[in-house]
């Protein structure tokens, strides 16, 4: 993988994991903390001025990365969005950034196209009609002089629109908190349709594409691995970028175009039709009593039948969870630094995004099984982590966590209740611990008098800074 | 080949359908006037699929054991049980010993007829299950059970298998332990884009040939191996997958008919993908009549109709997917979907195949050349291609026969492709010291194109592959049972499960367990009886010791996974010398230990794929989780 600060990646990465045990006795799981942390560094000072805050909205990430240059601070917008237990703070909030920003956002990135991403480009398309903006950052998947990746995408969310169609049939038959999970999750996909009939992500698309103030920024489409072009003025400033993610995945493509898009069509075209499709003739009917006693046995007729019904998952959900993952893993994740101050910005990556990066390919396959030793000295070096996909279990690998310098900073942006165990208490507990408890949440401030702090989440770390009666939280390096 | 010669057990009386007790005794014990009973049953199936219509050969009969059936069919060891559950109610059970029926082979091919879908299915599932034991040398029972935490089954259902021809309205096949049977689904093919079947047609997956071997092929090996299923490593989904592929595909090559048909279409090169139409088609010129247009060579595709009705232009598979080149040996490290991973197994394995064909016909060849005859010109003669058919079908009988064989010479946990190329291969060496067509050459080589390597061998060589014998004598299991082929009483069981722990902890550490992680037990014991090249009778066991410690996740995950050690053990009876029955003699120890990186592998692969959070709402799932569902498997979820 070519990469543009390579020369510091030779620098000593003491290993944090114990050397392998010999093989004959049996080694207890590794639960104590792990070896001692990199030095810090010790160019706090270069990066004075370097702010990151974090919106409060609900279940959605929103943060503007502030960065002191030549001519003053110069900003850079990392996603906007709300889906799940929307707080109804968007719109203060996106007001408030324009009012941060100066209506002028050098650099804007979109990790990946979920609803909880981007849906506040849409729902305060007019606000965003008034910014200036320089670039704009997507992952490769969003090129639109890449067929296969449009392809992607649009069935993508052509069969996030069946599921949440099938999602919401069994929602008419009663209410169900499971079927609302899923019916979120598959509007996340699409952002829901708007009263046109036009879902809600494309039109927040429409504004990243093109609906900013003035002359549209430039568009890069970037993959791990691919040197990044920042605006000049953040680069003359000594910001350099290097992505990390999402990798190209052509086996992720075909596998999604081919099956799962036609086995739900197969599924859904059936379904659609008022009665259900006989397969056969009626004179074929039969009944229990055509078999004789012994065809039963040993189970027995009601026992078989039930263990027949409790044998078929639900692929409908389970499809609907692949999508979501699949979509988390297009995220670009960017590695910022700044003054010595290393800044990983990992929108929702999950494990099929993040393991291109630690292990250099599939986990497992041979040669993929040990950190790599750039990932093991990145993650060795780095001072801020946004907690991906608001803390969820499955988007920030123990591997990822055990390899965090100790005592560097995070913000994991995230609401209760809105996904089940997201955030997930045990993660965060292993990070604050990783962080010397210098984790916030965005839940941790109010957002108005309708959405107090969470209790649960405990009071900021001292470590951030929150001013009363406003919608975000900041960290000043 | 037809397997005529395997069922002829006529002096069997099948129960059920035990003689009248009126029987007179008569003194002359050499007459009877009673009607033999048949030795096997002949079925009309279809040989691939309905799509492929009347293909040459595609209408077939299948010859299976004969025992007397219920409606259903209701057999000793598969019950067709036609329940649809989405359309709430029952087929008619077909009862293939009506007279009428009897006459005809049973009911003609016909996809509209749920009853010839009983058939068919009951006589695909039977036929594997026949070619599993044959090869294996002794019976296949189903699982019973996930695991000891559950409550035992009832009598009689490790016996029987249930298959469910038209289990659901979906596009979807698997087997599943929970229902303790196979579902097939059936669909509607796509309407943009159904290749060879009408746009919205019902698409039944119970009448494909493919799927019906590939599911029953998973439940035989489930029924064999208690901890097969649990995916460990990126290797495990895709091994059960290639396994049950190749199943499926070896079987193509006993149709005789369309061997023989394929063979004159390709000149004798059997692996090549298409096939020239029956009519001339000039270089470059468009197809005017069907006959001209070339198809996809049946026998080396899988599932065709369901791959087309799927939107798909071809069928779902094919057996050469992972070339032999330095591309194809990337593969390795890239493809993690379970079916294409298995198909780099399934290349490997076939690549083997064919070269081993080649080496076997090439003098047939040779002397149809000298004769005058031109094999660029595909028509081969008849009687060639009779003898090439021989040939190839032979082959892929032997192919098929290692496979399943390599089974009991993995480790019974944590399998990886280099573990079964390792196994391949000391079955193989096991069963035929002598090579002359160099088939363990063929197959190292065709691995090692495809970058499969065996994680612990020292080199990639044939010596260093071999799993390691055991030193003869110096490991013994007195008072170890092996029984007759007919099996063993419970009590033997019994008394075995004991021998073998007792084993397990005193030899803990030569076999290489730690005995303080945790007990070890022994989930199965197999005798076998099998003829060897020379003509004796071998008299072993195939026996697995497996371990499992709870070790937690940790780091930020809570809860804990079973990690699982064992050992495969080939045990020997030798003959009674000097009027005294030696003590059965341990040969191979086959293990999958301990080891920490092993661990933290396990944990990341859990993690990785998901599974360190139960998903169900109680929050406990018994360890299911740790399993492989084929339901969300084969739909490719």
């Amino acid at each position: 993988m070519p990469r543009s600060r390579s020369t510091s990646a030779t620098s000593s990465s003491p290993r944090q994991r114990k050397p392998a045990g010999s093989g004959t006795a049996r080694k207890q799981p590794t639960r104590a903390a792990d070896a001692a942390p990199a030095p810090a560094g010790a160019a706090a000072k270069g990066a004075n001025g370097l702010r990151v805050r974090m919106y409060r909205i609900g279940f959605g990430d929103f943060f503007l990365l502030s960065v002191p240059t030549g001519s003053g601070a110069s900003h850079i917008l990392i996603d906007c969005g709300v889906h799940a237990k929307d707080l109804g703070s968007m719109r203060a909030a996106v007001t408030q950034m324009a009012k941060d920003c100066g209506n002028r956002l050098a650099l804007v990135i979109m990790t990946h196209r979920h609803a909880d991403h981007i849906s506040g480009f849409g729902s305060c398309a007019d606000i965003f009609a008034q910014i200036e903006v320089e670039r704009v950052w997507m992952p490769w998947f969003e090129n639109p002089d890449n067929p296969k990746a449009a392809a992607f995408q649009a069935s993508l969310v052509a069969m996030a629109g069946q599921l949440g169609r099938q999602f919401q049939m069994r929602l008419a038959a009663g209410p169900d908190p499971a079927s609302e999970q899923l019916l979120s999750m598959a509007e996340n996909i699409t952002g829901g349709l708007g009263v046109a009939g036009i879902a809600a992500n494309q039109k927040a698309l429409n504004v990243l594409h093109g609906g900013f103030k003035g002359s549209q920024p430039n568009h890069d489409y970037y993959k791990a691995g691919d040197p990044p072009t920042l605006p000049p003025d953040l680069a003359a400033a000594g910001l350099t970028a290097d992505i990390l993610g999402p990798p190209i995945d052509d086996a992720l493509i075909g596998q999604m175009t081919n099956k799962n898009q036609q086995y739900l069509a197969g599924a859904t075209e059936s379904s659609d039709q008022p009665e259900r499709s006989k397969p056969f003739a009626n004179a074929f009917r039969g009944k229990r009593d055509d078999y004789g006693d012994k065809a039963f046995a040993p189970y027995g007729f009601d026992k078989m039948l039930r263990m027949l019904e409790g044998s078929q998952p639900d692929i409908l959900a389970a499809q609907a969870q692949a999508a979501d993952k699949t979509l988390n893993n297009q995220s670009l994740v960017v590695l910022f630094c700044f003054g010595g101050k290393n800044l990983l910005f990992a929108g929702d990556a999950q494990w099929g995004n993040w393991e291109n990066f630690l292990y250099g390919g599939a986990y497992g396959t041979p040669g993929h099984t040990q950190l790599t030793a750039r990932a093991q000295d990145i993650l060795g070096k780095i001072d801020f982590y946004k907690v991906g996909h608001h803390g969820s279990a499955n988007a920030t690998p123990k591997d990822a966590v055990k390899a965090m310098r100790l005592g560097c900073v995070g913000m994991c942006s995230t609401q209760e209740h809105a996904y089940n165990e997201v955030p997930r208490a045990p993660l965060l507990e292993a990070l604050r611990q990783r962080m010397n408890d210098q984790l916030a949440r965005s839940d941790q401030i109010a957002a108005g008098t309708d959405a107090p702090a969470n209790p649960d989440a405990g009071p900021l770390p001292k470590a951030f800074s929150a001013p009363a009666h406003q919608l975000f939280i900041d960290y000043d390096f | 080949m037809p397997h005529r010669q395997r069922f002829t057990c006529d002096d069997v009386t099948p129960s059920g359908a035990a003689p009248a007790a009126h029987q007179e005794v008569s003194d002359d014990i050499f007459s009877t006037a009673e009607i033999p009973f048949p030795s096997e049953r002949p079925l009309n199936v279809y040989a691939f699929d309905p799509s492929l219509g009347k293909f040459v050969g595609n209408q077939m009969v299948t010859h299976v054991r004969y025992e007397s059936l219920e409606p259903g069919p209701i057999g000793e060891r598969f019950a067709v049980l036609d329940y649809d559950g989405s359309q709430k109610t029952f087929y008619k059970p077909v009862n293939l010993d009506d007279p009428k029926l009897l006459m005809t082979n049973g009911l003609p091919p016909s996809e509209a007829d749920p009853r010839f879908h009983q058939q068919m299915v009951y006589a695909v599932a039977s036929e594997t299950l026949q070619r599993f034991e044959f090869a294996l040398g002794r019976r296949v029972r189903w699982r019973t059970r996930l695991d000891h935490s559950h409550p035992p089954a009832p009598r009689g259902a490790s016996r029987r298998l249930n298959l469910f021809p038209h289990a659901m309205c979906e596009a979807n096949a698997f087997y599943s332990p929970d229902a303790h049977g196979i579902l097939f689904g059936y669909f509607k093919a796509s309407r943009t884009n159904p290749g060879r079947n009408l746009p919205g047609q019902t698409v039944f997956t119970c009448l494909s040939h493919d799927i019906i071997v590939h599911e029953t092929t998973h439940a035989i090996v489930d029924g064999i191996r208690e901890h097969f299923m649990e995916p460990t490593n990126v290797d495990v989904a895709a091994f059960h997958e290639a396994f049950a592929d190749l199943a499926a595909l070896f079987l193509h090559f006993s149709h005789k008919e369309v061997l023989v048909d394929t063979l004159q279409k390709t000149g004798g090169k059997l692996f090549e993908f298409k096939l020239k139409g029956d009519a001339e088609l000039a270089q470059g010129a468009t197809p005017a009549i069907q006959s001209q247009l070339s198809t996809e060579n049946p026998l080396i595709v899988l599932a065709t109709q369901f791959g087309e009705a799927a939107g798909r232009q071809s069928s779902l598979r094919s057996a050469l997917m992972t070339p032999a080149t330095s591309d194809g040996a990337k593969e390795i490290a890239t493809k993690i979907e379970p079916h294409e991973r298995g198909s780099i197994l399934v290349a490997a394995v076939f690549d083997a195949y064919f070269t081993v064909y080649g080496r076997r016909t090439f003098d047939l060849f040779r002397i149809f050349r000298a004769g005058g005859g031109n094999v660029d010109k595909s028509d081969l003669p008849a009687p060639l291609a009779n003898r090439l058919a021989m040939e190839a079908s032979r082959t892929a009988e032997e192919f098929f026969t290692i496979c399943a064989r390599a089974l009991d010479y993995c480790p019974p946990v944590d399998i990886t492709f280099g573990d079964f190329l390792r196994a391949l291969l000391t079955a193989h060496l096991d069963y035929t010291p002598d090579d002359p067509d160099h088939i363990r050459d063929a197959l190292m080589q065709a691995f090692r194109l495809r970058g499969i390597v065996a994680d612990n061998a020292i080199s990639f060589s044939e010596d260093a592959l071999f799993w390691p014998k055991v030193v003869r004598g110096s490991l013994r299991v007195p008072g170890l049972i092996f029984g007759d082929p007919n099996g063993l009483t419970k009590e033997e069981k019994d008394h075995n499960g004991d021998v073998l722990r007792a084993f397990a902890v005193k030899h803990a550490d030569k076999l290489g367990f730690d005995k303080k992680a945790g007990e070890i037990a022994a989930p199965s014991f197999h005798p076998m009886f099998s003829t060897g090249k020379d003509g004796k009778l071998y008299v072993s066991m195939v026996v697995e010791l497996v371990q499992t410690m709870r070790v937690p996740f940790g780091h930020g995950v809570p809860g804990t996974f079973p990690l699982r050690n064992g050992v495969t053990l080939l045990i020997a009876q030798d003959p009674p010398e000097h009027d005294k029955r030696p003590d059965p003699r341990v040969r191979f120890v086959i293990p999958k230990l301990y080891q920490p990186e092993r661990e933290e592998r396990v944990r990341n692969f859990y993690i990785g794929s998901g599974r360190a959070t139960t998903t169900s709402p109680a929050g406990h799932d018994g360890d299911k989780r740790f399993r492989l569902d084929f339901a969300l498997l084969h739909a490719g979820v």
